[in-house]
């Protein structure tokens, strides 16, 4: 008896916690009934970190609003690494915001193979035909269906520091062993050639993926990725002794594989190194950022990634389009999410470049705007681009790239020879497919 | 007396508060990992059951033998250090000038974050420009090592802010314990012409040792599954050199989407801190008491 | 002789202390920097310029409802955990039943689950029960898997109380209720703070489950708020030192108050039950 009482009091207090707790957050969903559709959006720019990016978001949300009386767009923030984390527990539970975004390719595979996204064609060929530059919708397009819309493109580039350069007497390379040149130089004067943050692996993956577009050219790596080639080619597994010989001659500067990317990026920002691969998501440290000393920003170049051996087309990039907006499948607002997408991706596209620093992925009048030298700079070379290999990362699954990412590291380490490097990226591989 | 002392339903009224929270909240995920653990899922679309595929595939798996190295070497660590920590209390609880002020100093690391922990680690450890190194080129070290880049020796370098974070932990549950001590005990030791050190090693030890096998159980399960550090300051890496269990398993459910694999390897991670645990209590139970 | 071991004693003890408060000397310098001087510059050199604005933008980032609700979120979970494992300890301690053994095993496999493999269950857990984006899902997690290990501190403690001190009240015709909240409970304060002191400081500065359950800015929390200045390309490290000075301010305090409890004698308190 006494005993039934107790469990019934416990159980009792916890329903009531439940409740009490339940209750105060319902009501809020049932406000759709007035009328009004809610879109949830979720992004990953927090005003902290980008506060540019993130006051262009809320106007283009209030321009929103204010054209869609009906439609309320509910707004989520997360920083990147967090945002990637929630969005794979919101998938478990079927719970993805309407409109959100993601990385192309390898990294949106799972959520289309799993039906969590909804195909965009529709509202692309009605809103946005024509309007993206080549090859950044179709990185987010699996088996001939679109299930992103790019917003940004970004290239990776050698930037370089040109009053280091100047005091010993460099030149931007234009081959390999012009580019050895430098790096040698450099290293005898007591300056780091290179500032690379491999403990983020990403970055040193630049540095491999553009020799092996150099010595193999743009698709090889591609094909290995595909599987229409092989991770063993002649010409990935040089390009992997290529790193070592860099790694060897002391090109990067000291203990790189435990440096993150921003500790990286501040050795470059503090004249510390002579040279920074990374993509053009960074030019406003070069050109617009009033936080960074203007006599640094005027000092600064980029220079596309030598040939090697007489081979490689200088015009053949690294890089390719960064997020894309997605729209939920199981959205019970789906039309309106899909248009609210579309809208959001135009309006970025001409706001972004002026106000936040971005290269977005739709087209944009580069000779209407008033834009610093190096981003025309860049644009040109956008338009001249004989090839973009998309981030090899982003290219594989997210299985094959950490095999990729790690292998990475060894190689650079010196810890695994550039043949089992292929090798175990090979075979990670061909387990997949 | 005994009648009151084991009156049910007052046990009941008492115990089921917390087993109802852990219940729920702790066990029922702790299930669910062990039945993904049996599905081939990649977190996101339809779950295959695979039956024990994750598991032996595991088992097979080396780099999560390497990971789990690492956490057995943080472990033995962790309880060695736990030595220092109780020397730092018998010195603090012992009537010395400037204790109170002292412990309380001591303590302040506990109370930081791990992202501030992280931080200041990476500043400490920065190949070129780090306290560590810095120290070391003046007092003529030629070629100090990268400490956070070099596999050999990352991980060693990685233990020690987690035992310096950890540290204010033991000593102020130490400490508490040794003040627990009736004062009593001390002054007739003292009486009876004790000196401090036989005091503090013949008396309070023992007296506290039932605290001690706890901080020793507790050592050894929060390193088995110690993730915090690790994560922020080298991401498991270079190529895995600073892996352990749970980022091993982190990445593999979140990172490279193999959530049912992930999850078999969390699953193994909770029965090998069981198995651990188990030989601990047994190695460190005397004879008077089997519990605490 | 005697006198050289003591400075020697105290020099080791300095030195340790010295080690021990730099960290926070440090925050506040980093505070006050910008990514520049942090990266590149020795971690103790003075900022090139004091950049108090770092704190002007924490500040304008909302930080002020983080802060509330750290504060009471944290405060919640403390006092249920520490009651509930307070209660708990007791009976599995002090009371003679069959199971305590088993519960007691229950509560130290609690101790061994890595977070990472709950968060997925217990998110669709608190779905089912509409509970997500409602900072009470973070109480009672917070509550749930802080049980273990308070349990396992006050333990120890429990084992040590004197059994004459039951067999007296019990003589006197007191109830258990009043035993424990009445005896027991102002006899365990010095073990109880520092329970309330880790818990606190596992609370404060918890961040995953934060951030998994919920979303609306209203209920987020300090640690939260800190991975606001986490960019996708840049992180404005300066405001992030900033946060974490803000952050560590109450809890420095509170530390120093319970910290004290700590000491307070067990006799005084056995005294007046």
């Amino acid at each position: 008896m006494r005993k039934t009482k107790a469990v019934t009091m416990t159980v009792a207090l916890f329903t009531v916690l439940l409740l009490f707790a339940g209750c105060s957050n319902s009501d809020e969903k049932a406000n759709g009934s007035s009328g009004k559709k809610t879109i949830e959006f979720m992004h990953l720019w927090p005003k902290g970190s980008s506060k540019t990016h993130y006051e262009i978001v809320n106007n283009i949300v209030k321009d929103y609003e204010k054209k869609h009386p009906d439609v309320k767009v509910d707004v989520q923030v997360l920083s990147n690494e967090q945002y990637k984390d929630k969005l794979k527990v919101l998938s478990t539970s079927n719970k993805l915001p309407d409109v959100g975004m993601t990385w192309a390719a390898g990294f949106m595979e799972p959520y289309v193979s799993g039906n969590k996204f909804a195909p965009l064609d529709d509202v692309i060929n009605k809103n946005l035909k024509d309007q993206f530059v080549p090859g950044t919708a179709e990185a987010f397009a699996i088996d001939g269906k679109t299930y992103g819309m790019p917003l940004e493109l970004n290239i990776a580039t050698v930037f370089y520091n040109k009053a280091i350069f100047d005091k010993y007497g460099l030149k931007a390379p234009k081959t390999f062993d012009e580019f050895q040149h430098v790096v040698k130089t450099l290293k005898d004067n007591g300056v780091a050639p290179i500032a690379l943050g491999n403990k983020d692996r990403w970055t040193g993956s630049l540095w491999y993926m553009y020799l092996a577009d150099r010595i193999g050219g743009g698709d090889t790596m591609t094909n290995a990725i595909n599987r229409s080639g092989s991770f063993e080619d002649p010409a990935l597994v040089s390009a992997a002794k290529k790193v070592q010989d860099l790694v060897d001659m002391g090109a990067f500067e000291k203990g790189f594989n435990g440096l993150s990317d921003d500790e990286a990026k501040s050795m470059f920002m503090n004249g510390q190194a002579g040279m920074y691969l990374i993509g053009t998501w960074d030019l406003p440290n070069y050109t617009t950022n009033e936080d960074v000393p203007k006599e640094f920003r005027d000092s600064i170049d980029y220079f596309n990634f030598p040939t090697v051996d007489g081979k490689g087309d200088m015009n053949s990039f690294v890089g390719g389009p960064g997020v894309g907006l997605f729209v939920a499948q199981n959205s019970d607002v789906k039309e309106e999410a899909k248009d609210f997408a579309a809208f959001f991706v135009k309006e970025w596209g001409e706001k972004s470049v002026t106000d936040a620093g971005v290269i977005p992925a739709t087209k944009i009048d580069a000779g209407s705007l008033d834009l610093p030298d190096m981003y025309v700079n860049v644009l040109n070379d956008l338009s001249k681009a004989s090839n973009i290999t998309l981030f090899a990362d982003v290219q594989m699954s997210p299985d094959v790239a950490q095999v990729h990412l790690d292998m990475i590291q060894a190689l650079f380490g010196k810890q695994v020879t550039p043949e089992k490097f292929a090798k175990e990226q090979e075979q990670a591989l061909a387990k997949e497919k | 007396m005994n009648k009151v002392m084991s009156n049910k339903w007052i046990i009941t009224l008492y115990v089921l508060p917390a087993l109802l929270l852990i219940g729920v909240f702790i066990f029922v995920p702790l299930i669910l990992t062990g039945y993904y653990g049996l599905m081939d899922w990649d977190g996101i679309g339809a779950m295959k059951f695979i039956g024990l595929e994750n598991y032996i595939n595991a088992i097979q798996d080396d780099k999560f033998w390497e990971s789990a190295l690492h956490s057995f070497l943080l472990a033995v660590f962790s309880t060695a250090s736990l030595i220092i920590y109780l020397l730092i209390s018998l010195i603090l609880a012992s009537k010395i000038k400037g204790a109170d002020l002292l412990r309380k100093i001591y303590l302040i690391p506990m109370l930081l974050s791990s992202v501030a922990i992280a931080q200041l680690w990476i500043k400490v450890f920065n190949p070129t420009n780090g306290m560590l190194n810095s120290l070391l080129t003046a007092i003529g070290v030629d070629n100090p090592p990268s400490w956070l880049a070099e596999p050999s020796v990352v991980l060693y370098a990685i233990f020690i802010p987690i035992l310096w974070q950890y540290a204010g932990f033991y000593i102020l549950i130490y400490y508490a314990a040794l003040k627990n001590i009736p004062e009593t005990l001390v002054e007739a030791a003292k009486i009876d012409g004790a000196t401090p050190l036989q005091i503090a090693f013949k008396i309070k030890l023992p007296l506290i040792m039932g605290v001690v096998k706890v901080t020793i159980v507790l050592a050894v399960v929060g390193s088995l599954k110690y993730f915090d550090l690790i994560y922020v300051m080298t991401g498991g890496g270079p190529n895995g050199a600073s892996e352990v269990m749970a980022s091993y398993m982190y990445k593999l459910a979140f990172t490279s989407n193999n959530f049912g694999y992930g999850s078999a390897i969390g699953f193994l991670l909770l029965i090998i801190t069981l198995i651990v645990t188990f030989i601990v209590r047994k190695a460190t139970a005397t004879k008077e008491e089997i519990q605490y | 002789m005697k006198r050289a071991g003591y400075f020697l004693l105290y020099l080791c003890l300095a030195v340790v202390a010295v080690f021990q408060i730099f960290p926070v000397v440090w925050l506040f310098l980093f505070s006050l920097k910008d990514n520049q001087d942090i990266f590149s510059k020795s971690p103790f050199s003075l900022p090139t310029e004091f950049r108090w604005e770092n704190y002007e933008k924490v500040w304008e980032g909302g930080i002020g409802t983080y802060f509330w609700n750290s504060i009471w979120i944290t405060a919640v979970a403390i006092i249920l955990t520490v009651l509930f494992a307070s209660m708990a300890t007791f009976v599995i301690t002090r009371m003679q039943w069959k199971f305590s053994k088993l519960v007691l095993g229950l509560f130290m496999v609690g101790l061994m689950i890595p977070i990472h493999s709950s968060i997925i269950p217990l998110f669709s857990m608190f779905l089912h029960v509409n509970l997500i984006d409602n900072p009470w899902s973070i109480v009672i997690t917070y509550t749930a898997y802080n049980l273990p290990i308070t349990i396992m501190i006050l333990l120890g403690f429990y084992y040590t109380l004197p059994s004459e001190i039951e067999e007296a009240a019990i003589m006197d015709g007191c109830s258990i209720h009043r035993l424990f909240f009445r005896i027991i409970l102002p006899m365990t304060i010095p073990v109880m703070s520092t329970t309330v002191i880790i818990n606190m400081i596992y609370n404060w500065n918890e961040f995953v489950f934060v951030n998994t359950f919920i979303s609306s800015d209203q209920y987020k929390t300090l640690t939260v708020g800190i991975q606001n200045f986490i960019g996708q390309y840049m992180t404005d490290w300066g405001a992030i030192g900033a946060t974490l000075v803000i952050s560590v301010l109450p809890i420095l305090l509170a530390f120093l108050f319970f910290s004290n409890k700590v000491v307070e004698g067990i006799s005084s308190s056995a005294v007046k039950g």
